[in-house]
C-alpha cells in the first residue's frame, strides 16, 4: 500500500512583497487573493488524495512565524467552525475557514508595526521539522499489531516570495541537514522575486523539486503537477526540477553572500577575508600562511593552501551559469 | 655564492673543476661556460666513498692529479659534505637549518694532514653519518623520498593516469622531472610510507606445493624463509634436521629426502594427501619420526590453560566430584574422523599465529591490569540491562565566541545588505493584504484560471521533464578515440595550469627545489603561459577531428569549454602582470 502522506505548508506573508506581486506592471500579475484561493485549492485537492493524508499549514510573517493549521489537531468540534453549509465538502471547508481565520488574526496583531521586519521564514521551517515528530511521538508507538502498517512519507512545500536572507544561511543549512536525516523533501516554489540560493540548495540537498513560477496566473496549474504528487511517487510521476542550483554560501563573520572565500580546515567554517583565529574551533592559523593568502587575494582566487589548520579556499563553487543538463 | 674549496676532478671521464660553494655543488668541465653537474646542498642527503686506495666518490667524481694532493682535497670535501649531510638530516628531523659555514670556515682546503676534522664544531654527527653512508651500497639518496627515483616509479605504476601525463609531459620536455613532482609530493610520501610497513606473519599453513617440470619430475624451490617456516610449524623436522644433518646426511640430500618421505606427506595440508602410501618408499631415517595420525578423542597437544574465569568451568569441579557432570568427550572438531589430524593442525596453527600477533607488543600478557579492577572482571558483569532507562543527556553546544557570532548577526540585521528593495508603504501594503483576505469565501468560489496560461505552463514542466529523461536515457557516444584525446587534452592543461598558479602566487613553505628567485619565478611563469597560448588549438584540432568523425562539434566544444575558460583566465591574468610591469609583486591590488 502507498504511504500516506503528510504535507507541511510554509507560506511567505510578507506584505510588502504580496504587494509588489500584485502590481500590475509585473508581467503576470498575481494578487494575494488569488493566491490563496489557489493554494486552498492545492490543499483540498492533497487531502481529497487520500483519506489518511495529513496537512499541517504555517505562516511566516514579518518578525514571527506560526502554525496556521494542523490536520492533527482538527478533529474535536470548536465553537468557532463554519456552521454547516449543503453545498461544501466539510472537511474542506474546515481546513479553508481555520486558515483564513489564522491569517486574518496574526495579520491583525501586526497592525501597529510601521516598519517591516525580515519575515521569519526560518522559523516556520524549523517549527515545520519538529512537527514532523508529532505522529512519531513518545506515546504512540508507529506500528501496533492488527493495525495496517502505515508510514508516512513527510514532505515540506515552501511558497516564498521574499528574496533571501544572508543572516539566515547558518539555520538554514542546519535545517537542510536536519531535514535529510529526517528524510523529508523540501520543495519550493518561487512565487515572485528573485532567485533565493538558500532554498535553491534546500531543494537540492534533500531532493525535492524548486520551480521558479513563470506563469504566475497558472499557479495552480504549477502546483498540481509538480507539487502534489508525494515523494514516494516521484520515480514513477516525474517532476520538474531545477538543475542550475546556486551552490553560494554566506560568509560566517559578516553573513555577506560570497563567491569564493576562506575555509577554515578543521570546522569549515567560511570567511571572506583571511582571519588569525577561526571564530568557531578557536584554531589558529600561522601567520606566514595569512601574510601571503592576503597579499595574493586581489580579484583572483589563490591556489594554494596548507593544511593543519590554514585557511584555503574552496574548491571551485560553480557559478550560476553553469547548468547541468545537456542541452 | 663564495666558492669553499676547489679541486680538480673527473667526471664521467671527462676533467673539470669541482667546486664547493655556500649554496651548491657543482662540477665545470673544462673550458666549458656552465657547470655540468650542479647540486644544491639540500638534495645531498647521502655520501658514498670507497676506501682510500679507489678514489671513488658520489657522484662519480675521480680526484685527480696530483695524486697526494688530491686524496686530502678529496678528504676536505668529504667532510663539508657530511656536514652538509648531517644538517640536511637535522633539518629533516627538528627542522632547523643550520648554516655549516663555521665548520666550513674551520677546516682549510690548503691543510696537508688528515686531522682538520677535529675542529668541526659537530663531533658525533659526522662519523655515524659516514658510517650510514658507508654502508648503503647504492648512491641513491634512499633518505630522500621525494627525490627518489624507485618510488616516482613505483606511484607512476599504480596511478595509470598519472603514467600518461608524465609520458605526455616531461618526456616530450615541457616540463621538468621535479616540476611535476612538486606539488604531488604527497604521493610520494604515502607510497614511502606503505613499503616500509612490515608484513606479518603468512596466515596459510606452510604447505610447500611441488610443481611439475617436464620430464616427470617434481621441483620445490628452498628458500631459507621456507625452512624458517617449516622449523616453526613442524618441530619434528627441526629434530631431525639437528640430528641428520651435517652428520649423516648433507643438506640438499637431507631436503630432497624429506619430500620424498611419508613424514613430508603426512604434514600436507590436504587430507587426501594421508593415503597416498602407496607411492611414497619407506625411508630409514625419517620414519622414525612418524607420529600416529592425531585423530584420538583428545587431542594430542592439550589447549592452553588460560581459560577466562567467568567460563571455565572447571574452576568449581571440586564441588561437582560426585554429582556433577562428565567431560564432554563427544566435543570433536568434523564429523569424520580422517578428518580430524588436519583440523587440529589447523587449530594449532591459528592459535600460534595469534599468539605471536600478540605477544609482539612486547608483553606476553593478553590484558592490561588496571589498579582495583583486574581483568577487567567488575566491567564484564556491569551488564547494560540492570541498569535503569535514563534518557540519553544531550552533548551541550558549546560555542567558541558566541558574543562575535551574536553580534555579527545582529550587525547585520540592522544594516539593509541586500540589494535595496523598491520603498513600499508597509502599513498600505498590510492593509491592502487584510482587505484581499475579507472576500476570500467569494473568491475561491469563483476561482478559474485561463486556458492558455495553464496549457504554456504545462508545455514547459514538460519539457523540463523531458530533457531530463533524455538526457538520462543517451548514452555517452564519443567515440573512445576523441574522448582520449578530449581527456588528454584536458590533463595536460590542468598540469599547465598547476604550475602556473604555483609560480605565480607566493610559496607557502619552504619548497625544495622549486625555483626560488623572482626572475626565475617570471621565467617560469612566462614558459606556462607559453605553453597554455597553444590549448585553443588543440581544442580547435580536436573538434575538427570529431567533425569529421561525424560527431556533433557542438558537444565536444561544451564539454572543453571549462578547460578552455580556466586558459583564458589564467592568459588574461598573465597579460596584465606583463602590462604593469611595476605591480609586479604580488601585493598589488587591481582595480
Amino acid at each position: 500500500m502507498n504511504p500516506s502522506s503528510h504535507l507541511s505548508l510554509i507560506i511567505d506573508l510578507s506584505p510588502s512583497q504580496w504587494h509588489l506581486s500584485a502590481q500590475s506592471n509585473n508581467s503576470y500579475p498575481l494578487s494575494f487573493q488569488t493566491f490563496l484561493s489557489h493554494v486552498l485549492t492545492f490543499v483540498n485537492s492533497h487531502l481529497a488524495f487520500k483519506h489518511e493524508n495529513t496537512l499541517a499549514v504555517f505562516g511566516a510573517l514579518p518578525g514571527r512565524s506560526m502554525m496556521l493549521y494542523s490536520s492533527l489537531d482538527a478533529t474535536s468540534a470548536n465553537s468557532n467552525d463554519p456552521p454547516a453549509d449543503a453545498n461544501s465538502y466539510r472537511p474542506f471547508k474546515l481546513v479553508n475557514s481555520v486558515v483564513a481565520n489564522n491569517i486574518q488574526k496574526e495579520l491583525d496583531a501586526i497592525e501597529r508595526l510601521t516598519e517591516e521586519p525580515p519575515v521569519a521564514l526560518v522559523g516556520a521551517l524549523t517549527k515545520a521539522l519538529c512537527c514532523k515528530y508529532q505522529p512519531f511521538g513518545p506515546s504512540t508507538t508507529r506500528k501496533r499489531g492488527n493495525e495496517a502498517t502505515t508510514s508516512v512519507d513527510p514532505r515540506i512545500l515552501i511558497l516564498s516570495v521574499s528574496p533571501d536572507l544572508s543572516a539566515s544561511y547558518i539555520p538554514v543549512m542546519n535545517s537542510i541537514f536536519s531535514a535529510q536525516k529526517l528524510k523529508v523533501t523540501i520543495d519550493v516554489c518561487k512565487v515572485f522575486g528573485e532567485e533565493t540560493v538558500f532554498l535553491q540548495q534546500a531543494a537540492h540537498l534533500t531532493g525535492g523539486s524548486y520551480i521558479y513560477l513563470g506563469r504566475r496566473d497558472a499557479f495552480l496549474q504549477y502546483l498540481t503537477m509538480s507539487f502534489l504528487p508525494p515523494p514516494s511517487m516521484r520515480h514513477i510521476i516525474a517532476v520538474p526540477q531545477q538543475d542550475k542550483v546556486d551552490f553560494r554560501a554566506a560568509c560566517f563573520c559578516h553573513k555577506n553572500i560570497v563567491d569564493i572565500g576562506f575555509v577554515c580546515s578543521v570546522c569549515l567554517s567560511i570567511f571572506c577575508s583571511p582571519v588569525p583565529v577561526c571564530s568557531t574551533c578557536r584554531t589558529k592559523f600561522p601567520m606566514k600562511t595569512l601574510q601571503h593568502l592576503n597579499a595574493s587575494r586581489p580579484s583572483i582566487p589563490p591556489a594554494n593552501g596548507v593544511s593543519n589548520g590554514a585557511p584555503r579556499p574552496p574548491s571551485a563553487r560553480p557559478n550560476p551559469g553553469m547548468s547541468a543538463s545537456l542541452r | 655564492m663564495s666558492t669553499v674549496c676547489t679541486a680538480r676532478a673527473s667526471y664521467k671521464k671527462s676533467q673539470g673543476l669541482l667546486e664547493l660553494t655556500s649554496t651548491h655543488l657543482q662540477w665545470t668541465q673544462d673550458r666549458k661556460e656552465l657547470p655540468a653537474v650542479h647540486v644544491a646542498h639540500t638534495e645531498v642527503s647521502s655520501l658514498f666513498s670507497s676506501k682510500e686506495g679507489a678514489a671513488q666518490q658520489w657522484p662519480q667524481f675521480h680526484f685527480h692529479f696530483p695524486p697526494p694532493l688530491a686524496l686530502t682535497e678529496r678528504e676536505t670535501f668529504k667532510a663539508q659534505l657530511t656536514t652538509i649531510i648531517s644538517n640536511n638530516r637535522a633539518v629533516r628531523e627538528t627542522g632547523v637549518l643550520q648554516p655549516p659555514q663555521t665548520s666550513i670556515q674551520a677546516a682549510t682546503p690548503s691543510s696537508n694532514d688528515t686531522t682538520h676534522r677535529a675542529p668541526l664544531p659537530t663531533p658525533s654527527r659526522p662519523s655515524t653519518s659516514r658510517a650510514e653512508s658507508v654502508s648503503s651500497n647504492q648512491g641513491t639518496p634512499a633518505n630522500d623520498p621525494i627525490n627518489d627515483f624507485h618510488l616516482r616509479k613505483k606511484v607512476l605504476v599504480k596511478t595509470p593516469e598519472l603514467a600518461v601525463l608524465h609520458r605526455e609531459l616531461v618526456r616530450t620536455g615541457h616540463i621538468t622531472e621535479t616540476e611535476f613532482w612538486e606539488g604531488r609530493e604527497h604521493l610520494l610520501l604515502a607510497q614511502a610510507a606503505s613499503d616500509s610497513q612490515k608484513k606479518g606473519r603468512p596466515g596459510q599453513l606452510v604447505d610447500p606445493r611441488p610443481q611439475a617440470v617436464e620430464g616427470g619430475e617434481v621441483k620445490i624451490v628452498i628458500t631459507p624463509q621456507l625452512v624458517h617456516d617449516i622449523f616453526d610449524e613442524y618441530p619434528v623436522v627441526a629434530k631431525a634436521y639437528d640430528e641428520n644433518v651435517p652428520g649423516k646426511l648433507s643438506e640438499a640430500e637431507f631436503w630432497k629426502r624429506y619430500f620424498q618421505s611419508k613424514l613430508f606427506h603426512s604434514h600436507r595440508a590436504s587430507i587426501r594427501s594421508t593415503a597416498t602410501q602407496h607411492v611414497v618408499k619407506d625411508d630409514t631415517i625419517f620414519d622414525k619420526y612418524l607420529e600416529k595420525p592425531d585423530d584420538e578423542l583428545e587431542p594430542r597437544k592439550p589447549r592452553d590453560d588460560d581459560v577466562d574465569m567467568f567460563i571455565d568451568l572447571e574452576a568449581t569441579r571440586e564441588d561437582h566430584e560426585e554429582t556433577g557432570n562428565e567431560n564432554d568427550v563427544t566435543m570433536q572438531a568434523g564429523k569424520q574422523r580422517g578428518a580430524l589430524p588436519l583440523i587440529r593442525k589447523f587449530n594449532e596453527h591459528s592459535e600460534r599465529l595469534l599468539k605471536s600477533a600478540i605477544s609482539t607488543d612486547g608483553t606476553g600478557k593478553r590484558r592490561k591490569v588496571d589498579t582495583g579492577d583486574s581483568h577487567g572482571y567488575y566491567s564484564q558483569i556491569d551488564l547494560a540491562d540492570l541498569h535503569n532507562l535514563e534518557s540519553p543527556a544531550g552533548i551541550l553546544l558549546e560555542m567558541q565566541d558566541r558574543q562575535r557570532y551574536f553580534e555579527a548577526r545582529a550587525g547585520a540585521a540592522a544594516s539593509v545588505e541586500q540589494a535595496p528593495r523598491p520603498a513600499v508603504d508597509f502599513p498600505a501594503a498590510l492593509l491592502q493584504m487584510r482587505r484581499d483576505l475579507e472576500g476570500w469565501q467569494v473568491h475561491l468560489a469563483q476561482l478559474k484560471t485561463e486556458r492558455k496560461a495553464t496549457e504554456a505552463a504545462l508545455v514547459s514542466m514538460t519539457q523540463n521533464v523531458a530533457t531530463r529523461l533524455d538526457v538520462h536515457k543517451r548514452k555517452a557516444d564519443i567515440p573512445e578515440e576523441i574522448f582520449r584525446q578530449m581527456r588528454t587534452c584536458q590533463m595536460a592543461a590542468n598540469e599547465f595550469l598547476r604550475q602556473f598558479w604555483s609560480v605565480i602566487y607566493p610559496p607557502i613553505g619552504e619548497t625544495v627545489g622549486g625555483p626560488s628567485t623572482l626572475a626565475q619565478r617570471t621565467a617560469k611563469a612566462a614558459r606556462m603561459a607559453g605553453y597554455l597560448t597553444k590549448t585553443p588549438e588543440k581544442v580547435m584540432a580536436i573538434v575538427n577531428a570529431a567533425e569529421t568523425a561525424g560527431l556533433d562539434r557542438g558537444r565536444v566544444q561544451t564539454g572543453m569549454q571549462p578547460t578552455l575558460d580556466a586558459v583564458n583566465k589564467a592568459l588574461e591574468f598573465w597579460e596584465t602582470r606583463k602590462a604593469a610591469p611595476g605591480s609586479g609583486a604580488p601585493g598589488a591590488r587591481r582595480p
